[in-house]
Protein backbone atom coordinates (compact mmCIF):
# COMPACT_ATOMS: atom_id res chain seq x y z
CA UNK A 1 0.00 0.00 0.00
CA UNK A 2 1.45 3.38 -1.00
CA UNK A 3 1.79 6.34 1.31
CA UNK A 4 -0.76 8.24 -0.77
CA UNK A 5 -3.27 5.39 -0.51
CA UNK A 6 -2.88 5.35 3.26
CA UNK A 7 -3.40 9.12 3.47
CA UNK A 8 -6.50 9.03 1.28
CA UNK A 9 -8.06 6.11 3.11
CA UNK A 10 -7.32 7.59 6.54
CA UNK A 11 -8.69 10.97 5.52
CA UNK A 12 -11.86 9.29 4.32
CA UNK A 13 -12.29 7.80 7.81
CA UNK A 14 -12.04 11.27 9.33
CA UNK A 15 -14.50 12.69 6.80
CA UNK A 16 -17.04 9.88 7.10
CA UNK A 17 -16.84 9.09 10.80
CA UNK A 18 -16.20 12.55 12.23
CA UNK A 19 -17.63 14.83 9.53
CA UNK A 20 -14.40 16.82 9.23
CA UNK A 21 -13.97 18.95 6.12
CA UNK A 22 -11.15 17.72 3.81
CA UNK A 23 -9.28 21.05 3.92
CA UNK A 24 -8.70 20.63 7.66
CA UNK A 25 -7.01 17.26 7.18
CA UNK A 26 -3.30 18.01 7.14
CA UNK A 27 -0.55 15.92 8.73
CA UNK A 28 0.19 18.51 11.42
CA UNK A 29 -3.42 18.64 12.63
CA UNK A 30 -3.66 17.56 16.27
CA UNK A 31 -6.53 15.09 16.42
CA UNK A 32 -7.81 16.34 19.80
CA UNK A 33 -7.04 20.07 19.65
CA UNK A 34 -7.43 20.83 15.95
CA UNK A 35 -9.87 18.17 14.81
CA UNK A 36 -11.96 18.09 18.00
CA UNK A 37 -11.93 14.37 18.70
CA UNK A 38 -12.30 13.11 22.27
CA UNK A 39 -11.84 9.82 24.12
CA UNK A 40 -15.03 8.28 22.72
CA UNK A 41 -14.02 9.27 19.20
CA UNK A 42 -10.71 7.45 19.61
CA UNK A 43 -12.63 4.21 20.18
CA UNK A 44 -14.54 4.86 16.96
CA UNK A 45 -11.35 5.84 15.14
CA UNK A 46 -9.85 2.47 16.04
CA UNK A 47 -12.98 0.61 14.90
CA UNK A 48 -13.06 2.54 11.62
CA UNK A 49 -9.33 2.12 10.90
CA UNK A 50 -9.56 -1.61 11.65
CA UNK A 51 -12.46 -1.93 9.22
CA UNK A 52 -10.95 0.29 6.56
CA UNK A 53 -7.44 -1.25 6.53
CA UNK A 54 -8.28 -4.80 7.63
CA UNK A 55 -5.98 -4.57 10.63
CA UNK A 56 -6.27 -5.21 14.39
CA UNK A 57 -4.99 -2.34 16.51
CA UNK A 58 -7.33 -2.25 19.49
CA UNK A 59 -4.75 -3.64 21.90
CA UNK A 60 -1.71 -2.03 20.23
CA UNK A 61 -0.12 0.21 22.86
CA UNK A 62 1.34 2.48 20.17
CA UNK A 63 -2.16 3.84 19.58
CA UNK A 64 -1.69 5.82 22.80
CA UNK A 65 1.20 7.76 21.24
CA UNK A 66 -0.89 9.14 18.39
CA UNK A 67 -1.33 12.90 18.56
CA UNK A 68 -1.50 14.19 14.99
CA UNK A 69 -3.02 13.03 11.75
CA UNK A 70 0.53 12.45 10.51
CA UNK A 71 1.03 10.09 13.47
CA UNK A 72 -1.99 8.10 12.25
CA UNK A 73 -0.56 7.86 8.71
CA UNK A 74 2.81 6.65 10.06
CA UNK A 75 1.20 4.20 12.49
CA UNK A 76 -0.86 2.62 9.70
CA UNK A 77 2.13 2.59 7.33
CA UNK A 78 4.26 0.75 9.90
CA UNK A 79 1.61 -1.94 10.28
CA UNK A 80 0.89 -2.30 6.57
CA UNK A 81 4.62 -2.33 5.69
CA UNK A 82 5.14 -4.94 8.39
CA UNK A 83 2.46 -7.07 6.79
CA UNK A 84 4.23 -6.79 3.41
CA UNK A 85 7.61 -7.73 4.95
CA UNK A 86 6.03 -10.87 6.35
CA UNK B 1 -46.64 21.98 52.86
CA UNK B 2 -48.98 23.17 50.17
CA UNK B 3 -48.54 21.71 46.74
CA UNK B 4 -47.64 24.02 43.89
CA UNK B 5 -49.79 24.38 40.81
CA UNK B 6 -48.42 23.11 37.51
CA UNK B 7 -49.13 24.47 34.04
CA UNK B 8 -48.11 23.52 30.51
CA UNK B 9 -46.36 26.39 28.74
CA UNK B 10 -44.63 24.80 25.78
CA UNK B 11 -45.14 22.02 23.24
CA UNK B 12 -42.75 20.31 20.87
CA UNK B 13 -43.59 17.39 18.63
CA UNK B 14 -42.06 15.08 16.09
CA UNK B 15 -44.86 12.93 14.71
CA UNK B 16 -45.45 10.80 11.63
CA UNK B 17 -46.77 14.06 10.10
CA UNK B 18 -43.20 15.39 10.41
CA UNK B 19 -41.32 17.60 12.81
CA UNK B 20 -43.41 20.28 14.48
CA UNK B 21 -46.77 20.83 16.13
CA UNK B 22 -48.20 22.63 13.11
CA UNK B 23 -47.92 19.68 10.66
CA UNK B 24 -49.50 17.47 13.32
CA UNK B 25 -52.51 19.73 13.74
CA UNK B 26 -52.88 20.26 10.01
CA UNK B 27 -52.80 16.49 9.49
CA UNK B 28 -55.46 15.94 12.13
CA UNK B 29 -57.57 18.77 10.76
CA UNK B 30 -57.34 17.27 7.29
CA UNK B 31 -58.27 13.81 8.55
CA UNK B 32 -55.10 12.38 7.06
CA UNK B 33 -53.52 9.00 7.67
CA UNK B 34 -49.79 8.52 8.09
CA UNK B 35 -49.83 4.73 7.73
CA UNK B 36 -47.54 3.46 4.96
CA UNK B 37 -46.58 0.13 3.48
CA UNK B 38 -43.10 -0.48 4.86
CA UNK B 39 -40.80 -1.43 2.01
CA UNK B 40 -38.38 -4.21 2.96
CA UNK B 41 -40.29 -5.53 5.96
CA UNK B 42 -41.41 -8.56 3.95
CA UNK B 43 -37.90 -9.99 4.38
CA UNK B 44 -38.82 -10.84 7.99
CA UNK B 45 -40.24 -14.34 8.05
CA UNK B 46 -43.39 -14.49 10.13
CA UNK B 47 -44.01 -10.73 10.21
CA UNK B 48 -47.62 -10.34 9.15
CA UNK B 49 -48.05 -6.60 9.63
CA UNK B 50 -46.18 -4.72 6.91
CA UNK B 51 -47.48 -1.25 7.72
CA UNK B 52 -46.14 1.53 9.91
CA UNK B 53 -46.34 5.26 10.55
CA UNK B 54 -42.79 6.54 10.09
CA UNK B 55 -41.33 10.01 10.60
CA UNK B 56 -39.87 11.42 7.41
CA UNK B 57 -38.00 14.59 6.44
CA UNK B 58 -35.82 15.03 9.50
CA UNK B 59 -32.45 16.70 9.09
CA UNK B 60 -30.51 15.06 11.90
CA UNK B 61 -27.30 16.93 11.04
CA UNK B 62 -28.84 20.02 12.59
CA UNK B 63 -27.61 18.48 15.84
CA UNK B 64 -23.81 18.82 16.29
CA UNK B 65 -21.96 15.55 15.70
CA UNK B 66 -20.58 15.13 19.20
CA UNK B 67 -24.09 15.53 20.65
CA UNK B 68 -25.63 13.38 17.91
CA UNK B 69 -23.18 10.45 18.03
CA UNK B 70 -24.81 8.96 21.14
CA UNK B 71 -28.32 9.45 19.78
CA UNK B 72 -30.38 6.78 18.16
CA UNK B 73 -33.34 7.84 16.08
CA UNK B 74 -35.62 8.36 19.08
CA UNK B 75 -33.17 10.68 20.81
CA UNK B 76 -32.91 12.77 17.67
CA UNK B 77 -36.69 13.08 17.73
CA UNK B 78 -36.46 14.10 21.38
CA UNK B 79 -33.82 16.77 20.76
CA UNK B 80 -35.91 18.20 17.93
CA UNK B 81 -39.08 18.25 20.02
CA UNK B 82 -37.27 19.74 23.03
CA UNK B 83 -35.93 22.59 20.89
CA UNK B 84 -39.42 23.34 19.60
CA UNK B 85 -40.96 23.14 23.07
CA UNK B 86 -38.47 25.59 24.57
CA UNK B 87 -38.93 27.99 21.67
CA UNK B 88 -42.69 27.68 21.98
CA UNK B 89 -42.48 28.40 25.71
CA UNK B 90 -40.24 31.40 25.16
CA UNK B 91 -37.66 29.97 27.52
CA UNK B 92 -33.95 30.68 27.19
CA UNK B 93 -32.06 28.12 29.23
CA UNK B 94 -29.07 30.43 29.65
CA UNK B 95 -31.16 32.62 31.94
CA UNK B 96 -32.56 29.74 34.04
CA UNK B 97 -31.31 28.23 37.28
CA UNK B 98 -30.49 24.96 35.56
CA UNK B 99 -30.44 22.96 38.80
CA UNK B 100 -34.20 23.56 38.89
CA UNK B 101 -34.81 22.47 35.29
CA UNK B 102 -35.55 18.77 34.84
CA UNK B 103 -35.84 16.40 31.92
CA UNK B 104 -38.15 13.38 32.17
CA UNK B 105 -38.57 11.46 28.94
CA UNK B 106 -39.74 7.87 28.82
CA UNK B 107 -39.80 5.16 26.18
CA UNK B 108 -40.52 1.46 25.98
CA UNK B 109 -36.85 0.67 25.46
CA UNK B 110 -33.67 2.16 24.04
CA UNK B 111 -33.29 2.86 20.35
CA UNK B 112 -34.70 -0.19 18.58
CA UNK B 113 -32.56 0.23 15.48
CA UNK B 114 -29.40 0.69 17.52
CA UNK B 115 -30.15 -2.39 19.62
CA UNK B 116 -30.75 -4.38 16.46
CA UNK B 117 -27.59 -3.01 14.83
CA UNK B 118 -25.50 -3.78 17.92
CA UNK B 119 -26.51 -7.42 17.95
CA UNK B 120 -26.22 -7.77 14.18
CA UNK B 121 -22.68 -6.38 14.42
CA UNK B 122 -21.62 -8.47 17.39
CA UNK B 123 -23.32 -11.83 17.12
CA UNK B 124 -22.48 -13.34 13.73
CA UNK B 125 -18.79 -13.77 14.68
CA UNK B 126 -19.25 -13.13 18.41
CA UNK B 127 -16.88 -10.21 17.86
CA UNK B 128 -17.11 -7.11 20.05
CA UNK B 129 -14.28 -5.25 18.33
CA UNK B 130 -16.56 -3.80 15.66
CA UNK B 131 -18.86 -2.07 18.16
CA UNK B 132 -18.51 1.69 18.22
CA UNK B 133 -18.13 3.73 21.39
CA UNK B 134 -21.59 5.23 21.52
CA UNK B 135 -23.72 2.18 20.76
CA UNK B 136 -24.49 1.60 24.42
CA UNK B 137 -25.66 5.18 24.87
CA UNK B 138 -28.13 4.68 22.02
CA UNK B 139 -29.37 1.36 23.41
CA UNK B 140 -29.80 2.17 27.10
CA UNK B 141 -33.33 2.60 28.41
CA UNK B 142 -32.88 6.23 29.44
CA UNK B 143 -31.31 7.20 26.13
CA UNK B 144 -33.86 9.87 25.11
CA UNK B 145 -33.81 11.61 28.49
CA UNK B 146 -30.04 11.53 28.82
CA UNK B 147 -29.31 12.62 25.27
CA UNK B 148 -31.81 15.47 25.48
CA UNK B 149 -30.34 16.63 28.79
CA UNK B 150 -26.80 16.44 27.37
CA UNK B 151 -27.85 18.24 24.21
CA UNK B 152 -29.39 21.10 26.17
CA UNK B 153 -26.93 21.10 29.07
CA UNK B 154 -29.59 20.31 31.67
CA UNK B 155 -28.38 19.44 35.15
CA UNK B 156 -31.56 19.06 37.20
CA UNK B 157 -33.56 15.87 37.62
CA UNK B 158 -33.13 13.55 34.64
CA UNK B 159 -35.36 10.48 34.65
CA UNK B 160 -36.77 8.00 32.17
CA UNK B 161 -39.92 6.17 33.21
CA UNK B 162 -40.23 2.99 31.17
CA UNK B 163 -43.79 1.73 31.03
CA UNK B 164 -44.19 0.76 27.38
CA UNK B 165 -47.13 2.67 25.90
CA UNK B 166 -47.81 4.54 29.16
CA UNK B 167 -44.24 5.87 29.36
CA UNK B 168 -45.05 9.41 28.24
CA UNK B 169 -47.93 9.81 30.68
CA UNK B 170 -45.75 8.43 33.45
CA UNK B 171 -43.15 11.04 32.51
CA UNK B 172 -45.66 13.86 32.54
CA UNK B 173 -47.07 12.60 35.85
CA UNK B 174 -43.57 12.46 37.29
CA UNK B 175 -42.79 15.98 36.09
CA UNK B 176 -46.09 17.16 37.60
CA UNK B 177 -45.04 15.72 40.97
CA UNK B 178 -41.52 17.17 40.76
CA UNK B 179 -42.97 20.64 40.32
CA UNK B 180 -45.87 20.19 42.75
CA UNK B 181 -43.38 19.20 45.42
CA UNK B 182 -41.11 22.15 44.67
CA UNK B 183 -38.18 20.01 43.59
CA UNK B 184 -38.04 21.52 40.10
CA UNK B 185 -39.40 24.76 38.64
CA UNK B 186 -39.52 23.63 35.06
CA UNK B 187 -39.47 20.17 33.49
CA UNK B 188 -39.22 19.07 29.89
CA UNK B 189 -41.24 15.89 29.84
CA UNK B 190 -42.79 13.40 27.47
CA UNK B 191 -41.96 10.28 25.55
CA UNK B 192 -40.08 9.07 22.51
CA UNK B 193 -40.14 5.92 20.44
CA UNK B 194 -38.98 4.68 17.07
CA UNK B 195 -40.40 2.41 14.45
CA UNK B 196 -38.54 -0.77 13.58
CA UNK B 197 -39.68 -4.13 12.23
CA UNK B 198 -38.55 -5.80 15.43
CA UNK B 199 -40.81 -3.49 17.44
CA UNK B 200 -43.82 -4.22 15.26
CA UNK B 201 -42.76 -7.86 15.43
CA UNK B 202 -43.05 -7.92 19.21
CA UNK B 203 -46.76 -7.09 18.87
CA UNK B 204 -47.16 -9.16 15.72
CA UNK B 205 -46.27 -12.45 17.37
CA UNK B 206 -49.00 -11.75 19.94
CA UNK B 207 -51.57 -11.18 17.15
CA UNK B 208 -51.95 -7.56 18.28
CA UNK B 209 -51.01 -5.88 14.98
CA UNK B 210 -53.10 -4.94 11.97
CA UNK B 211 -52.47 -7.48 9.21
CA UNK B 212 -55.41 -7.20 6.82
CA UNK B 213 -54.65 -3.78 5.39
CA UNK B 214 -51.14 -4.19 4.01
CA UNK B 215 -52.52 -3.30 0.57
CA UNK B 216 -54.61 -0.35 1.81
CA UNK B 217 -52.53 1.15 4.63
CA UNK B 218 -54.55 4.33 5.02
CA UNK B 219 -57.53 2.26 6.20
CA UNK B 220 -55.74 1.09 9.34
CA UNK B 221 -55.58 1.30 12.34
CA UNK B 222 -59.32 1.50 13.02
CA UNK B 223 -59.88 2.31 16.70
CA UNK B 224 -63.30 1.23 18.03
CA UNK B 225 -64.37 0.11 14.54
CA UNK B 226 -66.17 -3.10 13.72
CA UNK B 227 -63.42 -4.01 11.26
CA UNK B 228 -60.43 -3.15 13.43
CA UNK B 229 -57.74 -5.81 13.40
CA UNK B 230 -54.93 -4.48 15.53
CA UNK B 231 -52.46 -1.68 16.03
CA UNK B 232 -50.01 -0.04 13.63
CA UNK B 233 -46.72 1.04 15.13
CA UNK B 234 -45.60 4.61 14.64
CA UNK B 235 -42.75 6.74 15.94
CA UNK B 236 -41.96 10.19 17.18
CA UNK B 237 -41.64 12.25 20.31
CA UNK B 238 -43.75 14.66 22.28
CA UNK B 239 -42.22 17.09 24.76
CA UNK B 240 -44.24 19.33 27.04
CA UNK B 241 -42.84 22.12 29.18
CA UNK B 242 -44.36 21.85 32.64
CA UNK B 243 -43.82 24.89 34.78
CA UNK B 244 -44.69 26.10 38.23
CA UNK B 245 -47.83 28.25 37.95
CA UNK B 246 -46.67 31.42 39.73
CA UNK B 247 -43.48 31.78 37.73
CA UNK B 248 -45.37 31.10 34.49
CA UNK B 249 -47.82 33.88 35.35
CA UNK B 250 -45.01 36.20 36.43
CA UNK B 251 -43.19 35.88 33.13
CA UNK B 252 -46.43 36.21 31.14
CA UNK B 253 -46.18 32.75 29.61
CA UNK B 254 -48.78 31.39 27.24
CA UNK B 255 -50.53 28.65 29.19
CA UNK B 256 -52.00 25.70 27.30
CA UNK B 257 -53.56 24.25 30.41
CA UNK B 258 -53.12 23.30 34.02
CA UNK B 259 -52.37 19.74 35.03
CA UNK B 260 -54.84 19.06 37.81
CA UNK B 261 -54.91 15.29 38.16
CA UNK B 262 -52.80 12.26 37.46
CA UNK B 263 -53.16 8.62 38.34
CA UNK B 264 -51.52 5.36 37.43
CA UNK B 265 -52.71 1.91 38.41
CA UNK B 266 -51.87 -1.67 37.47
CA UNK B 267 -54.14 -4.61 36.79
CA UNK B 268 -52.11 -7.21 38.65
CA UNK B 269 -53.89 -9.79 36.54
CA UNK B 270 -52.31 -10.30 33.16
CA UNK B 271 -49.12 -9.15 31.48
CA UNK B 272 -50.69 -8.31 28.11
CA UNK B 273 -54.48 -8.14 28.50
CA UNK B 274 -56.07 -4.81 29.34
CA UNK B 275 -58.37 -4.69 32.34
CA UNK B 276 -61.39 -2.40 32.60
CA UNK B 277 -61.69 -2.43 36.40
CA UNK B 278 -58.21 -1.07 36.97
CA UNK B 279 -58.76 1.44 34.13
CA UNK B 280 -61.90 2.71 35.88
CA UNK B 281 -60.05 3.18 39.16
CA UNK B 282 -57.23 4.95 37.33
CA UNK B 283 -59.56 7.44 35.66
CA UNK B 284 -61.56 7.92 38.89
CA UNK B 285 -58.41 8.69 40.86
CA UNK B 286 -57.24 11.23 38.29
CA UNK B 287 -60.65 12.96 38.43
CA UNK B 288 -60.63 12.85 42.20
CA UNK B 289 -57.19 14.44 42.40
CA UNK B 290 -58.45 17.16 40.07
CA UNK B 291 -61.42 17.59 42.43
CA UNK B 292 -63.92 17.17 39.60
CA UNK B 293 -66.61 14.68 38.65
CA UNK B 294 -67.36 12.96 35.37
CA UNK B 295 -69.78 15.79 34.54
CA UNK B 296 -66.89 18.26 34.38
CA UNK B 297 -65.00 16.43 31.64
CA UNK B 298 -65.54 17.90 28.15
CA UNK B 299 -63.47 15.46 26.13
CA UNK B 300 -61.64 12.16 26.55
CA UNK B 301 -58.63 11.47 24.39
CA UNK B 302 -58.61 7.69 24.28
CA UNK B 303 -55.67 5.34 24.29
CA UNK B 304 -57.55 3.06 21.84
CA UNK B 305 -54.98 1.50 19.54
CA UNK B 306 -57.41 -0.64 17.51
CA UNK B 307 -56.60 -3.94 19.15
CA UNK B 308 -59.65 -6.14 19.63
CA UNK B 309 -59.36 -6.54 23.37
CA UNK B 310 -57.80 -3.20 24.35
CA UNK B 311 -60.42 -1.04 22.64
CA UNK B 312 -63.23 -3.09 24.11
CA UNK B 313 -61.86 -2.80 27.65
CA UNK B 314 -61.33 0.94 27.35
CA UNK B 315 -64.80 1.45 25.86
CA UNK B 316 -66.36 -0.54 28.70
CA UNK B 317 -64.37 1.35 31.32
CA UNK B 318 -65.34 4.72 29.84
CA UNK B 319 -68.97 3.59 29.52
CA UNK B 320 -69.05 2.54 33.16
CA UNK B 321 -67.76 5.92 34.33
CA UNK B 322 -69.10 8.39 31.79
CA UNK B 323 -71.88 6.60 29.93
CA UNK B 324 -72.42 8.33 26.60
CA UNK B 325 -72.16 11.82 28.01
CA UNK B 326 -68.60 12.77 27.06
CA UNK B 327 -67.10 12.95 23.54
CA UNK B 328 -64.23 10.53 23.04
CA UNK B 329 -61.84 9.97 20.14
CA UNK B 330 -58.54 8.27 19.44
CA UNK B 331 -55.85 9.90 17.30
CA UNK B 332 -54.21 6.59 16.45
CA UNK B 333 -56.17 6.33 13.22
CA UNK B 334 -54.06 9.28 12.07
CA UNK B 335 -50.78 8.66 13.86
CA UNK B 336 -50.55 4.95 14.38
CA UNK B 337 -49.43 3.91 17.83
CA UNK B 338 -46.34 5.88 18.72
CA UNK B 339 -45.98 3.68 21.81
CA UNK B 340 -43.91 5.36 24.51
CA UNK B 341 -44.37 8.71 22.77
CA UNK B 342 -48.12 8.43 22.26
CA UNK B 343 -49.25 9.93 25.56
CA UNK B 344 -47.26 13.11 24.99
CA UNK B 345 -47.95 13.56 21.27
CA UNK B 346 -51.66 12.95 21.77
CA UNK B 347 -51.86 15.16 24.87
CA UNK B 348 -50.12 17.91 22.89
CA UNK B 349 -52.75 17.60 20.15
CA UNK B 350 -55.51 17.50 22.76
CA UNK B 351 -54.26 20.73 24.36
CA UNK B 352 -54.30 22.37 20.93
CA UNK B 353 -57.84 21.09 20.34
CA UNK B 354 -58.79 22.63 23.69
CA UNK B 355 -57.24 25.91 22.62
CA UNK B 356 -58.93 25.86 19.21
CA UNK B 357 -62.33 24.71 20.51
CA UNK B 358 -62.52 21.73 18.21
CA UNK B 359 -62.48 17.96 18.70
CA UNK B 360 -61.04 15.85 15.92
CA UNK B 361 -62.64 12.47 15.26
CA UNK B 362 -61.31 8.93 15.29
CA UNK B 363 -60.03 8.37 11.77
CA UNK B 364 -61.21 5.09 10.20
CA UNK B 365 -64.05 4.73 12.68
CA UNK B 366 -66.86 4.04 10.22
CA UNK B 367 -68.97 1.42 11.95
CA UNK B 368 -68.85 1.38 15.72
CA UNK B 369 -68.06 -2.11 16.91
CA UNK B 370 -70.81 -3.65 19.07
CA UNK B 371 -68.29 -4.17 21.87
CA UNK B 372 -67.37 -0.47 21.78
CA UNK B 373 -70.88 1.00 21.80
CA UNK B 374 -72.47 3.10 24.52
CA UNK B 375 -69.91 5.89 24.59
CA UNK B 376 -70.01 9.18 22.68
CA UNK B 377 -67.72 8.47 19.73
CA UNK B 378 -66.59 11.50 17.77
CA UNK B 379 -66.90 10.60 14.09
CA UNK B 380 -66.80 14.08 12.54
CA UNK B 381 -64.93 17.20 13.68
CA UNK B 382 -66.93 18.88 16.44
CA UNK B 383 -66.71 22.53 17.42
CA UNK B 384 -67.03 22.70 21.17
CA UNK B 385 -65.75 24.73 24.08
CA UNK B 386 -63.43 22.33 25.82
CA UNK B 387 -62.33 23.34 29.29
CA UNK B 388 -61.36 20.03 30.88
CA UNK B 389 -59.85 16.98 29.22
CA UNK B 390 -58.94 13.48 30.29
CA UNK B 391 -56.09 11.69 28.52
CA UNK B 392 -55.79 7.93 28.83
CA UNK B 393 -52.74 5.76 28.28
CA UNK B 394 -52.63 2.00 28.78
CA UNK B 395 -49.71 -0.35 28.39
CA UNK B 396 -48.45 -3.89 28.33
CA UNK B 397 -47.75 -5.08 31.81
CA UNK B 398 -51.25 -4.11 32.93
CA UNK B 399 -50.21 -0.48 33.37
CA UNK B 400 -52.85 2.27 33.25
CA UNK B 401 -52.32 6.02 33.35
CA UNK B 402 -54.67 8.98 33.13
CA UNK B 403 -54.12 12.70 33.27
CA UNK B 404 -56.55 15.60 33.67
CA UNK B 405 -55.88 19.08 32.33
CA UNK B 406 -58.04 22.18 32.32
CA UNK B 407 -57.83 25.46 30.48
CA UNK B 408 -57.27 28.65 32.49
Amino acid sequence: MTEQEIIEKTNRVFEDSFEIEPDRLNPEAHIFIDLGLDSLDIVDLIVALQSSFGIKIRTDEKVRDIRTLGDVYRFIATIKNGEQAE
Amino acid sequence: MSLKRVVITGIGVVSPFGPGLEPLMLGLKGGQSTTRYMVGWDQYTGLQSLVGAPVEDLDEKRIPRQKRRSMGRMSIFAAYAADEALLDAGITLASEDLWKVGCVIGSSMGSAKSINDAFETMLPDKDLSRLNSTMFFQCMSHTAAVNTAQYLGLVGTVMAPAAACASALHSIGTAYDLIRLGRQDLVLCGGAEELHPTVTGSFDILFATSTKYNDSPEQTPRPFDRDRDGLVCGEGCGILILEEYDRAIKRGARIYGEVTGFSTTASGLHVSQSNRDSMVVCMQQALSEAAITVKDVDYINAHATATIQGDMEEAEAVRELFGDKVPISSLKGNLGHTLGASGAIELAATLKMMEEGVIYPTLNLENIAPDCEGIQHVMEPVKKKVRTILKNGFAFGGINAAIVCRSL
